[in-house]
């Protein structure tokens, strides 16, 4: 009785003081946007940033991504719930016997948007081969390190040869980033506007881009697994939280994308009309040490660090119970994930003990750098805290963006906080912070080198079972090791309206909006 | 008429090209790379150092600095790193929203700002003056986000009479100024304060003058002293802070285009700055420089408009 009329009377409120407000300016407005937006099927969503760059050989920021979701579609992709890869545009594949070629049919009557004709191999192949030109200035271009050669033997065929047995290729190729498909003509045709004139295959179409204000998105009705259930989607930016908040919960709004603060997060929960949704994402966040410099070096130190830092404070204190506690670099959202490793619970003592059998019963001094962005910039101050408690002279440094990517590069600093956002691909976090070939050159800022071996090997072994040992293996090694501590898994937090139906909530930090409907 | 003309067209040369050499080398002090930034944490070296050639990056200093002042001649201010459209298209579309809230900032601020100054300094001294003194001081010294928050929080959330959002793509007119209302009030009431305490202090000098104590002793009437003799020679000085304010309340408008949620002048050169997108950054800075020089230009003529003295000089 009392669920169902607070509402009413929250409605009444509403309608009574826009009332006061219309007979002041004359009946200005019917600010009803509820029942005036969502019937004609307009899905809402809120932004933290603005997007700026759809081109999937350079698309970056979960922004971009979350809209070139919308707009393209991969080989394979990863199913939203399980994280499993299904078919996209291919049909099916076959894997020869030694993992060295791949060849893919795709689905036949998929058409690219506004006009720019039927998907073919050879559009596969272009956009394929212009991540790998090394003119092209791809980002992803180390993704597909494993490729020898790309053949079309027809429209619907596609042949794939690689170097070696590459295991993880299907990985490589999902709808994501280097894997979305472009048009051969419409990236040749338009050229240098590309990336803000995007064309594909995908649900949506898009629109309109409006810098600093929105996106939008409408649907594609001839799509080929069936027109979405919503006729447009506007991305709005709104950086702040609390105003998204506010957005939401006035209905101006239909999804608050990336919810982020503990505190909104148990706002959203209170709020009537409101669901918020959560999933354990497949990122961890992690203090990575450089082990290239004293006394960082010593396996000691760093063992001694993460017995100083209480994770659970952390988690508890500052995020409100909002994250997981980590051991590894991976999270069960991986396939691949072990927590069968070596542990650092807190224990101060035994960090004191560690040091002084480095011989740095003294302590020494420690700089943990980090970006500006929130809570990279917050988390250091408990674990420099924690540090101090053992006697290591900790301070922080906070540095914007471009500025952090550049030190981080230089390698010169002793540390730095990672949180790696990427697909559910092992070798995405792995490789990355732990190879000495680590693609993302700066992200193995640690400058480790003790499991290369592994990881060739994980890239090299076809056979499911033994593959997912190895990467046990990795995690066991890098765990006893500790050249990146592992602070917490993170946990991705969406809230939407009622209103909303069919939200499937995914661990890569994007949204997709296809299968959503909106109640009337 | 056309010397002044001539005049401010000089000035423009010279405050463009000395505006935008100030942000073609501050940029690029300041570290990062754009190349880098644009294509994230997965770019590879050799991508990045591809890409830096594509921008050109990969040249000495100096050369690219020539090469943008004779592209910029030309009209050219190059293509922004990020999103690949022309940066002087990027700038001029940023541009209406800001002037709308600028232009409807600063008349909520004359509306508010000038009456408050004259009835203060008619009223010096009494209870009313020093209570609009007081709240002036006020409106000074809290920061525009502050009040932003604090506007959103009250009239958008306790008595949701305005969106939180402070603006709408809608195509119907009174949409848009229903988005409008709250961000122009907070931005007018910022310089409501300054203009209400330049006028008081501007009319109070005036009406101690000799002239006006002539214009007493000869009996002409309060209303016209005030309105007719004191208020249009106060009017310089206003004007000339009106004219201040006015490329003041771009700047301010960078922190209300954040609070709620606008796109416009501001919040695109705080994202170029952030990204490195130094064309963007450049085309952006040249246009506000340009937009600056130019108000304050046809401000100068309107003082000739106001005190014909000013004529001669």
């Amino acid at each position: 009785m009392k669920k169902s009329s607070s509402p009413n009377t929250n409605l009444t409120r509403r309608h009574f003081l826009g009332l006061m407000g219309s007979t002041a300016a004359a009946s200005m407005l019917p600010w009803d946007p509820l029942l005036a937006q969502t019937a004609s099927g307009i899905l809402r969503v809120r932004f933290g940033s603005d997007i700026g760059n759809l081109d999937p050989a350079k698309i970056f920021l979960i922004e971009n991504q979350t809209v070139a979701g919308h707009l393209y579609n991969g080989l394979v992709k990863y199913d939203q719930k399980t994280n499993n890869i299904v078919p996209d545009l291919a049909s099916s594949w076959e894997i020869s016997a030694d993992g060295t070629v791949y060849v893919f049919k795709l689905k036949s009557g998929v058409t690219f948007h506004k006009g720019f004709g039927p998907l073919t191999s050879d559009d596969v192949k272009f956009s394929f081969e212009r991540v790998l030109d090394p003119k092209g200035g791809s980002a992803y271009r180390g993704q597909f390190a494993a490729i020898k050669s790309i053949e079309t033997p027809d429209p619907l065929t596609l042949k794939i040869t690689t170097t070696a047995p590459a295991a993880g290729l299907l990985h490589k190729l999902t709808a994501f980033n280097q894997g979305w498909i472009v048009s051969r003509k419409a990236v040749t045709e338009i050229g240098d506007k590309y990336s803000m004139q995007p064309i594909g295959t995908g649900p949506f179409v898009f629109d309109k881009w409006t810098p600093g204000n929105e996106a939008r998105v409408i649907a594609n009705k001839d799509y080929f697994e069936g027109a979405p259930g919503v006729n447009e989607v506007i991305f709005r930016v709104i950086k702040d939280e609390t105003a998204a908040a506010i957005a939401i919960e006035n209905r101006e709004i239909d999804i608050f994308f990336a919810l982020q603060q503990p505190d909104m997060i148990a706002r959203m929960r209170k709020t009537k009309g409101v669901v918020v949704t959560e999933r354990l994402a497949n990122s961890t966040i992690n203090l990575v040490l450089n082990t290239t410099i004293k006394p960082l070096d010593d396996v000691r130190v760093r063992r001694a660090m993460a017995h100083a830092i209480n994770r659970k404070a952390l988690i508890d204190g500052y995020f409100k119970g909002t994250k997981n506690e980590a051991s590894t670099v991976l999270t069960p959202a991986f396939v691949e994930y072990s927590d069968d490793v070596a542990k650092y619970p807190y224990d101060p003592a035994k960090a004191k003990a560690l040091l002084k059998e480095a011989g740095l019963g003294s302590g020494f001094k420690f700089v943990i750098t980090s970006v500006g962005l929130s809570p990279y910039d917050k988390i250091p101050v408990p674990i420099a805290e924690d540090l101090k408690d053992i006697g290591i002279d900790a301070s922080i440094q906070v540095l914007e963006r471009a500025a952090y990517q550049q030190a981080r590069s230089k390698g010169e600093i002793q540390s730095c906080i990672t949180g790696l956002v990427g697909p559910p691909d092992p070798d995405s976090p792995l490789v990355s912070l732990y190879s000495t070939k680590s693609f993302p050159p700066g992200l193995n800022t640690s400058r480790y080198d003790k499991v290369d071996d592994l990881l060739e090997k994980a890239a090299t072994t076809t056979d499911a079972a033994a593959r997912k040992a190895v990467y046990q293996e990795i995690l066991k090694r890098t765990a006893s090791d500790q050249p990146v501590i592992p602070l917490y898994q993170d946990r991705l937090f969406l809230a939407h309206t009622d209103a909303v139906q069919g939200l499937v909530q995914n661990s890569l930090f994007t949204m997709q909006s296809y299968g959503v409907s909106l109640k009337g | 008429m056309f010397a002044h003309v001539g005049r401010t067209l000089l000035r423009l040369i010279v405050t463009g090209v000395g505006i935008v050499s100030v942000a073609f080398f501050l940029m690029r002090t300041i570290p990062g790379d754009p190349a880098a930034y644009m294509l994230g944490d997965y770019a590879t070296k050799e991508s990045i150092s591809a890409l830096r050639a594509k921008l050109g990056l990969d040249q000495p200093l100096w050369r690219q600095y020539t090469l943008f002042l004779s592209n910029a001649a030309s009209g050219n201010l190059g293509t922004s790193v990020v999103t690949g459209q022309p940066a002087l298209q990027e700038v001029m579309a940023s541009i209406p929203s800001s002037a709308v809230l600028a232009v409807s900032g600063l008349l909520i601020a004359i509306l508010i700002g000038l009456p408050l100054g004259i009835i203060c300094a008619v009223r010096q001294g009494t209870w009313i003056d020093v209570g609009v003194m007081l709240g002036a001081l006020a409106g000074i010294s809290f920061p525009v986000f502050w009040m932003g928050l604090a506007a959103i929080l009250i009239f958008s959330y306790w008595i949701p009479i305005f969106p939180a959002l402070g603006s709408s793509n809608a195509k119907d007119m009174l949409t848009q100024i229903h988005h409008l209302i709250l961000p122009a009030l907070v931005l007018g009431i910022s310089i409501a304060a300054y203009i209400a305490r330049l006028t008081r202090s501007a009319m109070l000098e005036v009406l101690s003058q000799d002239y006006i104590r002539v214009a007493r002793a000869m009996g002409v009437s309060e209303r016209r002293i005030i309105f007719k003799l004191a208020l249009r020679n106060a009017m310089v000085p206003i004007l000339a802070v009106i004219g201040v304010t006015f490329a003041w309340s771009f700047g301010n408008a960078i922190l209300i285009e954040a609070v709620f949620s606008r796109p416009g002048l501001g919040s695109m050169l705080l994202k170029a700055i952030l990204a490195r997108d130094y064309q963007l950054v450049q085309a952006g800075v040249l246009i506000l420089a340009f937009m600056v020089v130019l108000i304050n230009a046809s401000l100068d003529l309107t003082y000739t408009l106001i005190d014909p003295r000013l004529k001669a000089a």
